[in-house]
């Protein structure tokens, strides 16, 4: 496992400021964080590129921070793949092997193999600048695996193509690493990617870890306004809350919800979308939150349907297409919604 | 009706002469062109205009143009290899190495190129002919005063600053990253500068190669000023010039000349044909 203890970094004017991470065996890792939180920096200090001021990198419980990067084991790709142009596909793949003065015959037993495995030996005499943004991906990741890193380190790997191809090399790098069983580390600036492809998530931002979990635990439950914003979380309010009989009152101007946890005071409030019921009569349920509201607007994403509801606050609501046809919903009907009080997420 | 055709009518005679007014812009630019390219040719063209075919065969057979010839080119040689040496190293860590003052080291780098040769070589005569450090140089055996070494010397002095600005713009031109990853694939900082830096600078290299002796072959206030102008000793191309024009043998000076021209323009001609630097400087 790679493990790194609070590390910091200086470089010019910019700091990352202790840094914590663990990253399992067998791991897909994502760092999530917007443009110039310092994503690329962090990777290149594991790699070895830059020297922490303080702080340690461990994989598998041996301390790297000191050791060059030609001898951690770590295998890097980034977003533009940085094939060297002036050698072919196949002297890139084998450039390491050589370096390490591998025998011919050894060398050419490698490449067999992992162009097979990432189905580029056809392409092993072109010269890289002719290769599509998919191919030249492969390459850059054959390169990196040939040498059998503990860890591959993707710098935005699926930035730079076209959203189709970035889907379905998205779910090859997953493939590639289950295959290998290494641990990946990840960074991306893209939500979608972090929640298709990531075991576990940090968000990174302004050179801090903010914060880390699973998907669904840090999609579903952030922790700070900056990662609701991010990560484009849907119905968020601010409000007050005063705690009741063990519940959580908040009140949102006219509006009155239930939450079970959270704090006092000042506060913002979240409710995922998805967890969101719609009926077209009063639900007697045991949901604690229900509101009456309007059908503003109505628009498709993909398989399901994004429903913008007034009730005097503008919730989004997600639903099947099946569901949208079954409760012959239109914009201006008149809707109630409703939702658990352990849905009503506190920032 | 004419009210509302009118304004139709005016536009398109508007774009009409518009259009020829941009078209006569471009003659005007054109013509500038054809001026500078005037110029330039006549001024060389006069210098072809005095050749006698027969006498350059001559000239080019005559003892003292040969050493002329002969010195120029392997003093230019060794002085662009020297400038070369010093300026990758330079030219690479003023590009990749952090630290304070960058701005103030690359004006001093630069330096050498704004000052006029004469000072240049002023310069380097003090400091080889008058001070302790010249003296123990000279100890050694290495004298540079009045001698061929001084000649390489003053074209390696005044080129420098060249050669690290076209390479300086090479290095730049190089994504670090390319080295990051040659790095994590079992390379030394040294080695990744070696196989993957190197070889990706060919272009900027040819052409800091190409442009530096061009311009030390035809290097002449420096030369002069520190290792003289003295005849089938010191004197390359451009001082056989000075040397025969003083003493009136325009014939042997043209034929230098005219040598020269020919130089400048075939490496000029290597540089724009196979680099992408034919203006870094």
């Amino acid at each position: 496992m790679l493990k790194i203890k609070h590390l910091q970094i200086h470089l010019g004017d910019f700091k990352l400021k202790d840094i914590c991470l663990e990253v399992d065996k067998q791991e897909y890792f994502i760092i999530l964080g917007p443009t110039g939180a310092g994503k690329t920096i962090l990777l290149e200090t594991i790699a070895g590129i830059y020297t922490p001021k303080k702080g340690s990198i461990l994989l598998n419980g041996w301390d790297v921070t000191y050791v060059p990067p030609k001898d951690r084991k770590i295998g890097i790709v980034y977003q533009d793949f940085m094939l060297f142009p002036h050698l072919t596909v196949k002297e890139n793949i084998e450039f390491g092997l050589k370096i390490k003065k591998y025998k011919n015959w050894e060398i050419n037993k490698h490449i067999k193999k992992v162009a097979e495995s990432l189905h580029i030996s056809h392409l092993l005499d072109r010269d890289p600048k002719t290769l599509s943004g998919g191919e030249q991906q492969k390459v850059s990741i054959a390169r990196a695996i040939i040498m059998n890193p503990e860890i591959l380190l993707l710098d935005e790997p699926l930035g730079s193509l076209d959203p189709p191809t970035r889907e379905i090399l998205g779910k090859e790098l997953k493939k590639i690493q289950r295959e290998l069983g290494i641990m990946v580390l990840h960074v991306s600036h893209s939500y979608n990617e972090a929640i298709s492809l990531g075991d576990k998530v940090a968000i990174l931002n302004g050179g801090k870890i903010i914060q880390v979990g699973n998907p669904s635990e840090v999609f579903g439950k952030p922790n700070s306004e900056f990662i609701a914003n991010f990560v484009g979380t849907k119905n968020v309010f601010t409000g007050n809350s005063q705690l009741k009989n063990g519940m959580y009152q908040v009140s949102v101007g006219e509006n009155h919800f239930e939450a079970v946890t959270g704090k006092e005071g000042k506060i913002k409030i979240c409710v995922r979308p998805e967890e969101i019921f719609v009926s077209n009569n009063p639900i007697n349920t045991s949901g604690r939150n229900n509101f009456k509201g309007i059908i503003t607007e109505i628009s498709r994403s993909g398989s399901v349907v994004n429903l913008y509801i007034d009730t005097g606050l503008q919730f989004i609501v997600v639903i099947t297409q099946a569901s949208l046809q079954e409760l012959n919903l239109t914009v201006g009907s008149e809707v109630y919604i409703a939702f658990k009080a352990t849905a009503v997420h506190m920032i | 009706m004419t009210i509302k055709i009118e304004p139709n009518l005016d536009y398109n005679s508007k774009t009409l002469i518009q259009k020829i007014k941009r078209i006569k812009f471009n003659y005007l630019l054109l013509l500038f062109v054809v001026l500078t390219i005037i110029f330039i040719l006549s001024t060389v063209g006069c210098i072809f205009a005095h050749l006698d075919l027969g006498a350059l065969k001559e000239s080019v057979r005559n003892r003292e143009v040969l050493f002329a010839i002969t010195l120029s080119i392997w003093t230019s040689t060794l002085s662009t290899f020297f400038c070369l040496m010093l300026a990758i190293p330079v030219a690479y860590s003023l590009v990749r190495v952090r630290f304070k003052g960058k701005t103030l080291v690359n004006t001093i780098v630069d330096l050498p190129m704004s000052l006029p040769p004469l000072v240049a070589g002023l310069g380097l005569l003090l400091l080889f002919g008058t001070t302790k450090f010249g003296d123990f140089l000279s100890f050694l055996g290495l004298e540079f005063v009045f001698s061929i070494w001084g000649i390489i010397l003053a074209q390696f002095f005044v080129n420098l600053p060249l050669s690290i600005r076209i390479l300086r713009a090479t290095f730049m031109g190089i994504d670090p990253r390319y080295e990051h990853v040659a790095k994590t694939l079992g390379c030394s900082d040294l080695s990744s500068f070696l196989k993957v830096t190197i070889p990706m600078s060919g272009q900027g290299i040819l052409a800091s190669i190409s442009l530096t002796w061009s311009r030390a072959i035809g290097e002449f206030g420096a030369t002069l000023m520190l290792a003289g102008a003295i005849r089938l000793e010191t004197e390359t191309l451009p001082i056989s010039i000075y040397l025969n024009m003083a003493c009136g043998e325009i014939e042997l000076a043209i034929a230098a000349a005219i040598i020269l021209i020919l130089i400048s323009f075939i490496s000029l001609y290597i540089c724009e044909r196979f680099t992408k630097f034919p203006n870094v400087y």
